[in-house]
């Protein structure tokens, strides 16, 4: 019997917008969080490929020895697929041309994830491919053709067997980012390792086994192998915390996630506002009601109606909209990146329909209690209820409401709590301040009857609700420049790593007597080019005299340090410098002691190692440099930004290691497409040498900054919507007060004129001081975020202590000036029926 | 209970009412007593403050006496709760209030119908339609209240109040917030369908010209019963 009532009532109420505001809040939260954790999701995906692609599976597994042939037969039963893989160095031979050549057996699963990438001849055009060469063939690397003096088609021995040159290797997906092998690779198929004869007992090699499969499969086969791994072999996930992508990424990751978080705070406002409203408006129908007869549990129940067909139009529309952009963002991102996107779980979708539910619950429980509440004695006295509109009861659950939902969204507590407990004080000064600047516009004395002193007075006597008006605004304006700031630094940050002019092709192995020669023809050609540094490879033998392997062991079992564990069980490249290299910051101790001239070698360590070996200013490291011995004392520690695409050292030794090892050269240029005959002719002068071409990663991660750039963009525009929305709200819900009042003006005799004047100006007023400490409070909080968040240097940004008041007064005032527009247009007569 | 309370629709008997400021307890209405029979028409008047509206809230049971009782056609109203009353105000009380409180959502015959769907009874439209025309407003029936005069929305106020057939109506001020003329055309409605409807009146109202037209005039002064007088109506009818 209620239910058509109900329905009637709601049909009424939505078509005269009263539920518009609560509908469109909710649509929005449900949108952000949809299309934010989609897209998240669907990046995340994409990254996860990406990273399978750079080790060629979804997992690999490590050693120096040869794995138990039951390792391979158990990850087939857990549905794994697999590949093998043997590493090492051999002779190759041709036209008199002998050269050590890195090779590469693989079986024919590999590459499990990602492609090779080849050519048919070293003028052809580059393709990819899912599997390796045929037994009986070989593919080379392009250095290794002119060195041996060969073409595709030709015969190379390697080791003790004869094979075709099939294919030039352009690159495996694999292929190590910079390596000392530079161009001397060779990929050869697994069954052939017997013809080469190359692998003796006691040989040099890699062992690694590739697996690919759905996560629950891996981490069932890993839980499996967890407890035999022994302590020479490595389990390697997906991400590479040293990728200078992944580095990106992750803070493009942490931005969505923050952006997130202040769209569903700047909803879930709006949300509680417009549910407060929506409950106030309500309390004379209710009353009315009550006193017609109207029994409690019926009134209870068209609202409860109200509220549960609210929440499903606005959580499907929310749903809709979400679907819809994500698919256009993703779609524009995935063009972008010349690659498909994988489409996202139902995570997003559950997640969001949750947070819809939840934002529409918590924050209109408590108005509507309050609402069932109404007295029907209010028909008789009209203000009966109002004092319940202030509820602390509702701030509270509303709070606790943002926190949960903050907290269900990014899933860190940490992050939640520095946001929130920030937002809290913010909200407290803000108050505090209103208070006082309301006070101190009492004092101004203005002229009577001018639009300024009729808008301070509109300011003063509505105190409190400003004060809250003020909050809101106050809140979306320093979430908006928050997100705008941030997003200039850590765009300007990502291109400050990859600038214009960062060389695109590393150098390596050069002699020292190649070093004069080739920095003339970089003169000689225009090349620009960096430093070039003595390079030798070492490994960390003992700590303090204390063996290497027994001091890793202690750590084994988390993922964590098994990366760690892999990083520094390889043989790093390392250098010896006078200075501290750009882009390196000195963590702890200091930098060479006379210059590193001394008797004594001294290395800096980069601090990720630091944690990982337990190291500790004055330790002494014994490094194992072919085979020899050599101790050197620990005297700092290095932050190193593994996100630049330069050269990075984990160890630098100080430069009295000159003439104690071998070593060769490396340097970087910024190469154009007209040098390439210029280095065919320096590769030919110097086939030694080996280049390494960077530029399809600085391309990659320009393309990866600009698609970044475009979703943070798009993220953006969201959340200037939520904050849009909670004007807009705050503003309705004013807007029967401002209707009285303009009644009230327009029976004194106050002109039009003065009346509009008055709220432009009330509201350029609110939006000015809004802005302006929103500006202060988003400096100070961008300060610690981005050193806590985002590993960027923090620093002050004066433009937007004039932008965040001049904008405030703008977007405040015109959006507020056109929702009232209509008021002002509206004859008293009209005003007095809408009043009722 | 006797025959002759049994002929009272209201018995009023030690009616106090008592609120808490911060100054202390307030007494807003002290020991009323009165009743009022089936049919008869009561003005209730007073200055602004002397307790008539307080006395109407009572009697209409939208609020509860800190002391004394009243009968509202043989029912006790301190003895029910909140959701008896609202039930015995539905089954047997209309309103009118000075300030209309129509439902802006709902049109004119929908805001007629409200009292009806409220209480289960969805036949109520040829009612309400026919209530409507008798105030004049049967080209007004799918305006919203907003789309009304402020005279036109105080008729469908008093056609709202006579849906259903209520034993008695209880009108606060109906004409306060009218021009003269609307006020007038209100007032003749008001007693016109009373006294077709055989409805009891209780009317609250500070005007003594509109008081008069009652059977009888109850008069508060200081939130006390100060005389009871005949009205014009009392030699008519």
């Amino acid at each position: 019997m209620w239910v058509k009532l109900a329905f009637k009532l709601f049909s009424r109420e939505f078509r005269r917008g009263e539920l518009t505001i609560i509908f469109a809040a909710i649509a929005l939260a449900v949108l952000t969080v949809f299309s934010l954790s989609a897209i998240t999701e669907r990046i995340s995906l994409n990254i996860a490929q990406k990273s399978s692609d750079f080790i060629a599976s979804d997992r690999r597994l490590s050693s120096n020895h040869a794995f138990e042939p039951q390792l391979l037969k158990q990850a087939s039963q857990f549905g794994l697929a697999t590949a093998q893989m043997l590493y090492f160095d051999s002779m190759l031979f041709a036209n008199d041309e002998l050269v050590l050549g890195s090779v590469k057996a693989t079986t024919a699963a590999y590459p499990l994830r990602g492609k090779i990438t080849i050519k048919d001849n070293l003028a052809s055009k580059a393709y990819e491919v899912d599997t390796g060469p045929k037994a009986g063939s070989v593919w080379l690397s392009e250095g290794l053709f002119y060195t041996l003096k060969v073409n595709v088609g030709d015969k190379v021995e390697l080791g003790a067997g004869n094979f075709n040159v099939t294919k030039v290797l352009v690159k495996e997906p694999d292929a190590p980012f910079f390596s000392l092998s530079g161009n001397k690779r060779v990929l050869l198929n697994y069954a052939d390792i017997v013809t080469t004869q190359a692998v003796q007992p006691g040989s040099r090699v890699f062992h690694r086994l590739l697996f690919a499969g759905n996560e629950q499969e891996l981490s069932d086969y890993y839980a499996w192998l967890k407890p035999q791994l022994k302590s020479n072999q490595n389990w390697q996930g997906l991400k590479d915390r040293q990728s200078p992508l992944g580095n990106n990424l992750d803070r493009a990751e942490r931005f969505l996630l923050l952006a997130g978080l202040f769209g569903i705070m700047l909803a879930a406002v709006a949300m509680a506002v417009s549910a407060k409203r929506y409950c106030e408006r309500q309390y004379d129908p209710v009353a009315m009601m009550k006193t017609l007869g109207g029994s409690r549990k019926v009134i209870r129940n068209i609202f409860l109606l109200h509220l549960s067909l609210v929440t499903t139009f606005s959580i499907v529309a929310g749903l809709a909209l979400g679907f819809v952009l994500q698919t256009i963002g993703a779609d524009y991102l995935a063009t972008f990146m010349g690659t498909e996107l994988p489409q996202a779980g139902v995570r997003p979708w559950l997640l969001s329909a949750f947070i819809g539910l939840v934002c529409a619950l918590m924050f209109s429980l408590k108005p509507l209690l309050d609402l069932f509440d109404i007295p029907p004695l209010r028909v008789l006295r009209r203000n009966l209820g109002d004092t319940l509109a202030i509820s602390r009861i509702h701030i509270g659950l509303s709070m606790l409401t943002i926190f949960v939902l903050m907290w269900l969204f990014s899933g860190e507590i940490v992050t939640t709590l520095i946001l929130f407990a920030s937002t809290l004080v913010v909200i407290a000064v803000l108050f505090a301040l209103s208070r006082l600047l309301f006070a101190a516009g009492r004092k101004l004395g203005l002229r009577p009857g001018s639009s300024w002193s009729l808008a301070i007075a509109t300011l003063q006597k509505r105190a409190n609700a400003n004060a809250i008006q003020l909050i809101s605004f106050a809140l979306a304006i320093k979430l908006m420049l928050f997100l705008v700031v941030l997003k200039n630094d850590i765009i300007s940050d990502w291109q400050m790593q990859v600038p214009a002019d960062a060389p695109n092709m590393f150098i390596i192995n050069i002699a020292k007597e190649e070093v004069t020669p080739i920095k003339k023809f970089f003169k000689d050609n225009n090349i620009a080019h960096e430093d070039f540094y003595p390079v030798f490879s070492g490994r960390v033998d003992a700590v303090n005299g204390e063996e290497f392997a027994r001091r890793v062991s202690k750590q084994e079992g988390e993922e964590k340090d098994e990366n760690a564990r892999e990083g520094v069980s390889r043989e790093p490249n390392l250098t010896w410098l006078t200075s501290l290299p750009e882009g390196n910051e000195i963590t702890e101790g200091e930098w060479f002691t006379d210059g590193g001239t001394g008797d004594d070698i001294e290395v800096s360590v980069f601090d990720g190692w630091q944690e990982t070996l337990g190291l500790k200013i004055g330790d002494t490291i014994t490094l194992l440099v072919n085979e020899q011995p050599i101790d050197a004392k620990v005297t700092s520690f290095r932050k190193v930004d593994w996100g630049s695409l330069k050269p990075n050292f984990v160890m630098i030794l100080s430069p009295n290691m000159a003439g104690k090892v071998p070593v060769t050269y490396f340097s970087a240029a910024k190469l154009h497409d007209r040098d390439t005959k210029g280095i065919s002719q320096l590769l030919q002068r110097y086939p030694t040498i080996s280049m390494i071409d960077i530029k399809a990663q600085i391309e990659q991660a320009q393309a990866i900054i600009a698609q970044v750039s475009l979703a943070i963009g798009f993220v953006l525009s969201i959340v200037l919507v939520s904050g849009a929305l909670v004007l807009i709200s705050q503003v309705q819900a004013s807007l029967a007060e401002r209707m009285q009042e303009v009644v009230i003006l327009r029976t004194l005799g106050a002109k039009g004129r003065l009346i509009k004047l008055a709220t432009l100006y009330e509201f350029m007023l609110l939006g000015g001081i809004a802005g302006l400490v929103a500006a202060i409070v988003s400096d100070v909080a961008l300060l610690v975020i981005q050193q806590q968040l985002f590993d960027i240097a923090g620093r002050l940004h004066p433009y937007i202590w004039l932008l965040g008041p001049v904008s405030g007064a703008l977007f405040v005032s015109s959006i507020g000036y056109l929702m009232v527009a209509n008021t002002m247009r509206q004859n008293t007569q009209g005003l007095l029926r809408k009043l009722g | 209970m006797s025959v002759l309370s049994q002929l009272n629709v209201i018995q009023v008997s030690g009616l106090t009412q008592r609120v808490n400021t911060l100054e202390g307890s307030l007494t807003i209405l002290s020991d009323i007593n009165f009743s009022v029979k089936s049919g008869e028409s009561v003005a209730i008047v007073g200055a602004s403050g002397s307790g008539k509206s307080t006395l109407l809230s009572l009697l209409a049971g939208l609020d509860v006496a800190s002391q004394g009782e009243v009968h509202l056609d043989g029912d006790a109203l301190s003895t029910l709760d909140e959701e008896a009353r609202a039930q015995l105000r539905a089954e047997k009380i209309g309103f009118v209030f000075q300030s209309f409180m129509l439902v802006q959502s709902l049109t004119a015959l929908e805001n007629v119908m409200l009292p009806a769907e409220l209480a289960g009874d969805h036949d109520a439209k040829a009612q309400a339609v026919e209530l409507l025309d008798k105030v004049g407003l049967s080209h007004r029936l799918g305006h919203y209240p907003s789309q009304l005069s402020g005279g036109e929305q105080q008729r469908v106020a008093i056609a709202r109040a006579f849906i259903g057939s209520p034993k008695i109506l209880f009108a606060d001020e109906p004409s306060a917030n009218l021009d003269s003329k609307n006020g007038h055309l209100i007032e003749t409605l008001l007693f016109d369908l009373n006294k077709q409807n055989g409805t009891t009146l209780v009317l609250v109202t500070h005007d003594e010209q509109l008081a008069k037209k009652c059977q009888r005039i109850i008069h508060i002064e200081g939130g006390q019963l100060e005389k009871i007088s005949e009205g014009v109506a009392a030699n008519v009818g």
